[in-house]
């Protein structure tokens, strides 16, 4: 049988930064799956670009090796001959849609093939049923919580009955129980005969996914890896504080948010926050950072504070690009006046942003611009710690094991450190952990606990994997 | 305290309701070029015409929306007028702010009965390119996104403490220069966003010349009479001695 898909000794160089990634050598016949796994920063992202033609048809560089779909080389192909054969799933569902309803959205790729109203209209029965989409017709896309976003960016390829399914960590915005959905409805497509690529960096969720080819990918990308972070004490201590959240509650119209919430927190605690997509992680995070008005309140004690003091509590966004505008080393130190340059040489080394201070943040590859974004809030004076939001995503294990360092040596140093996730496998290393769910606060204390209460998992709609032992 | 969710400056939701909304895109799009055309004329005509058409947003069942998206540029309104008034005239004043009405008024009807992909497909009908109808549709539906995008970069900025400087009005010409903290970011945010629609697009076939659309347009009746309608009342408020 020949293959779907193969591709020899295919790398791809960035005409700006000069960085390369690559080779990828790989085929794949008829319902085979292969998963290319590699540091972050290592061109995994990049090289699916190349297996979908998006490379080199919509990017300048210079593509070495050649890709085959079939008997065709996509280099000869024009991009949308290419779309009927290979269908592509990128990180983030939510930036990718091109339509203002569900229906639309499906209907797109659909249009696009040319194909006659009565074969539109049966595909899109099909794929409704198949996807279980019926009551999302007429939404918005962007309405969608993330899991559903990712089923319909699913949904949108396979009504186009593209023979190879191409995805580039389409796992990395969900939580467990969306993941495991997704995993199975992808399954289910593995049975009906297409070939699937993976480029992922959540390995275990991909564990047990049937004919699997696992292909490392080198360290071509120029990010530095590894989880080392300076041996010297973090430079500043925090002296003894609490704070305390009575009645928090948040309302968006007529719907609340976060309803009546009563937590404390003491300094020198590592605390992770889950829960499923919109149960008001986020928010919680505004709260406490004083983004999000709210009723109830949040006060201090201890530090030679009065009560009525707000928690001065810096936060790193999800978002890295939303504050990035000077060259690295300008960028940590904006603003700040007087700042402590002990704790600026500290984090430069600990974050492995030595060699960058005077790069443009344009240049950065994400892994980097977070890890920016992380060392521009703990340089921002703040008496009581730092709140992070989704932390992980899109990071490899050497750069979570990296983070998790960090953020245990700044709780150490006396600081708050609280970071919403739905990665599971990083919350596993804070020493309390508080499960939320659409009511509000479902559990709360010591790590090791929570990983044991099995019906906490159940009331908060989250699997808890199996890999992950308390 | 108790928050109320901002409501964005461009409403794109849809007004079901309103009779406007199962008319043919092509139609409301003649009727908003009939509207921007009585935009020019002198005061007078002017007012009986927002007169007639506030009759008319009253019939489509729009009026509350349309007091709303008034409500959001009221404060450019006031600004406006009252520099006219001072700098030119009290006509000029009145008539500046009339004419920004109804252009608000005819943006309030097109968007809020027609969907994006419905505004693509009406001007692809009257011999657009799909390429940019699509564009014109991508921008219309990105309007939301945006202002969300905004809003995060100026909360991020925010909690790190640069725009404390920027909004002292006492040191804000001095600190114009900081602006670019916000800038920056929207212009990157922006760019990247249509570079991974584009992505988007192009792996699900968006150049293929055999594109087929799915849903059809079809012009009644009643979008004949809307059409007429609108075509002989700017006639007459034009031509009228």
């Amino acid at each position: 049988m020949k293959p779907l898909l193969y591709s020899e000794k295919v790398s791809f160089t960035y005409p700006q930064t000069h960085r390369s990634c690559g080779p990828l050598s790989l085929s794949l016949r008829q319902g085979e799956s292969a998963l290319v796994h590699g540091p972050s920063g290592g061109g995994k992202s990049t090289l699916a670009r190349c297996l979908a033609g998006l490379i080199p048809h919509l990017y300048h560089g210079q593509m070495t090796g050649d890709v085959w779909i079939g008997d065709h080389n996509t280099k000869e192909m024009r991009s949308w001959e290419i779309a009927r054969e290979v269908g592509f799933v990128f990180q983030n569902p939510a930036t990718q849609m091109v339509a203002s309803t569900v229906e639309d959205e499906l209907l797109f790729g659909l249009e696009n093939l040319g194909l006659p109203g009565e074969e539109i209209k049966t595909r899109l029965d099909f794929v409704v049923d198949q996807f279980d989409l019926n009551s999302f017709l007429k939404r918005s896309p962007h309405t969608l919580s993330g899991g559903e976003q990712q089923k319909l960016s699913l949904a949108a390829i396979i009504a186009m009955q593209p023979s190879v399914l191409i995805m580039d960590e389409p796992l990395s915005m969900l939580d467990s129980s969306a993941a495991y959905e997704f995993i199975d409805l992808l399954k289910e497509q593995l049975e009906e005969g297409k070939s699937l690529v993976f480029f992922e960096h959540r390995l275990p969720y991909l564990q047990d996914f049937p004919s699997l080819k696992r292909i490392p990918l080198g360290i071509a990308g120029n990010e530095q890896t590894g989880s080392q972070i300076p041996s010297l004490p973090y430079p500043e201590k925090a002296g003894a504080f609490s704070i305390h959240v009575q009645g928090l509650t948040v309302s968006f119209g007529k719907k609340k948010i976060l309803n009546d919430l009563n937590l404390e927190f003491e300094g020198g605690q590592l605390v992770a926050l889950i829960g499923r997509n919109g149960s008001g992680k986020t928010t919680l995070l505004r709260s406490l950072a004083g983004l999000q008005p709210f009723e109830g309140t949040i006060h201090v004690i201890g530090d030679g504070q009065d009560e009525s003091d707000f928690p001065q509590l810096n936060m790193v966004f999800q978002n890295p690009d939303t504050q990035l505008f000077n060259p690295t080393g300008e960028e940590i130190l904006y603003k700040i006046q007087s700042p402590n340059l002990e704790l600026y040489e500290w984090l430069i080394q600990a974050l492995k942003l030595e060699k960058y201070q005077e790069t443009q943040p344009l240049l950065l590859s994400e892994g980097e611009k977070r890890r920016l974004a992380l060392a521009i809030a703990i340089m921002h004076p703040h008496h009581h710690g730092i709140l992070l939001d989704e932390p992980s995503l899109g990071q490899d294990q050497a750069h979570k094991d990296l983070l998790i360092e960090l953020l245990k040596t700044i709780s150490r140093a006396g600081y708050l450190v609280f970071f919403a996730t739905h990665d599971i496998e990083l919350a596993a290393n804070a020493d309390r952990m508080i499960l939320i769910g659409e009511k509000g606060i479902i559990a709360d204390g010591p790590t090791r606990n929570i990983l044991q209460n099995h019906n906490a998992w159940q009331q908060a709609g989250l699997i808890l994997p199996h890999w992950i032992a308390p | 305290m108790k928050w109320k969710k901002r409501k964005p400056y461009i409403s794109t939701d849809l007004e079901e309701a309103s009779p406007l909304r199962n008319f043919d895109p092509r139609a409301k799009l003649f009727l908003s070029l009939c509207a921007s055309v009585v935009v020019m004329l002198p005061l007078q005509r002017l007012v009986i015409f927002l007169g007639i058409y506030i009759l008319f947003i009253i019939w489509s069942r729009l009026f509350f929306r349309f007091l709303t998206q008034l409500d959001k540029i009221k404060w450019i309104l006031i600004i406006l007028f009252i520099v006219d008034w001072l700098v030119v005239s009290l006509q000029l004043a009145v008539e500046v702010t009339l004419r920004l009405t109804v252009i608000t008024s005819v943006f309030t009807v097109l968007i809020s009965t027609t969907t994006p992909g419905e505004l693509a497909l009406a001007l692809e009908r009257l011999g657009l390119p799909y390429r940019f109808a699509f564009s014109i549709k991508l921008a219309f539906q990105s309007l939301g996104m945006l202002e969300q995008e905004w809003q995060a970069i100026w909360e991020a900025q925010k909690s790190r403490g640069v725009l404390s400087d920027i909004m002292n009005i006492r040191t804000i010409f001095t600190k114009l220069g900081d602006l670019v903290s916000l800038t920056v970011p929207a212009i990157v945010l922006a760019t990247k966003q249509a570079w991974v629609i584009t992505e988007s697009a192009t792996a699900r076939g968006f150049d293929s010349p055999m594109r087929k659309p799915y849903h059809q347009l079809s012009f009644t009746t009643r979008d004949w009479v809307l059409s007429i309608i609108s075509a002989g009342l700017v006639a007459t408020l034009i031509f009228w001695r």
